[in-house]
């Protein structure tokens, strides 16, 4: 089962950058409107020519991959849940990246969810 | 500044993001556990490809995820990820059970119990993200 451990950090880990790189490409959208279709198209020409957006699905086709990899080793209901590590991943890059500040909270959830992945993969 | 609460229909969005989510675990793993290939080193890698690759279930599991990935995005483009978070969380008891009931995977005590302290985790780093938004 380590490797199919291994496989899912990784993947998870790409899919943090993807997630960083996506947000910083999506935070000017807020005014758009999406209730019609010229809202959409517009949506959809801006995502699709922000380089941070590419970039950010560039790595989620990573992360898919190793995840497929996961997957077919392993049950879902064992996979899945130690994808969450994902939030230590974005909480740590947060940090160093963009200088997000820790509190006890998020320490307390990280541990809680660090806790859980755990108890999972000796299951 | 994006509207803070959670009106009606990014709820319905919230909630249909997540049954997206799992229905497309579900649909990727079908495809997966098709391919008869359950360890993949060097000698599997390529058969697994190919097989995994022809598999309409991968496929159609994998269009879901991406649906399910755009509507995420217009959920962030209109709350704080605070609040989303929580809400989203669900798909960590939705997708077991899910894998449970299609699957028919066996989740011991020890697996819930893991679950649990994961969603309680989500739970804390989103509070966190919250008070430190109404303090700024």
């Amino acid at each position: 089962m380590l490797k199919v451990i291994i496989l899912v950090i990784i993947s998870e880990l790409w899919n943090a950058a993807g997630q960083i790189l996506y947000k910083k490409g999506l935070n000017e959208l807020t005014s758009m409107s999406l209730t019609t279709l010229g809202g959409v198209i517009d949506f959809l020409k801006y995502v699709f020519t922000h380089p941070c957006v590419w970039l950010g699905i560039g790595s989620m086709v990573v992360c898919i991959a190793f995840w497929i990899a996961a997957l077919a080793q392993a049950d879902l209901s064992f996979v899945y849940p130690i994808g969450s590590i994902q939030y230590v991943f974005v909480m740590l890059a947060a940090h160093f990246l963009l200088g997000e500040k820790l509190d006890w909270r998020k320490l307390a959830g990280t541990a809680l969810v660090v806790g859980g992945v755990i108890l999972i993969s000796m299951t | 500044m994006k509207p803070g609460h959670l009106t009606l229909k990014i709820i319905a969005l919230l909630v249909m993001n997540d049954l997206l989510d799992s229905v497309a675990q579900v649909f990727m793993k079908t495809g997966l556990l098709k391919t008869g290939i359950h360890s993949i080193d060097l000698t599997t890698i390529a058969e697994f490809t190919v097989r995994s690759a022809a598999s309409p279930y991968l496929w159609a599991g994998l269009a879901i995820y991406v649906i399910s990935f755009f509507l995420w995005i217009v959920v962030l483009s209109r709350i704080e990820l605070s609040i989303a978070l929580p809400v989203s969380s669900v798909c960590y008891l939705l997708t077991p059970l899910f894998a449970v009931v299609f699957l028919h995977e066996q989740v011991s005590p020890v697996r819930w119990l893991g679950i649990s302290l994961i969603i309680a985790g989500i739970y804390f780093v989103s509070e966190s993200k919250r008070k430190s938004m109404e303090a700024s």
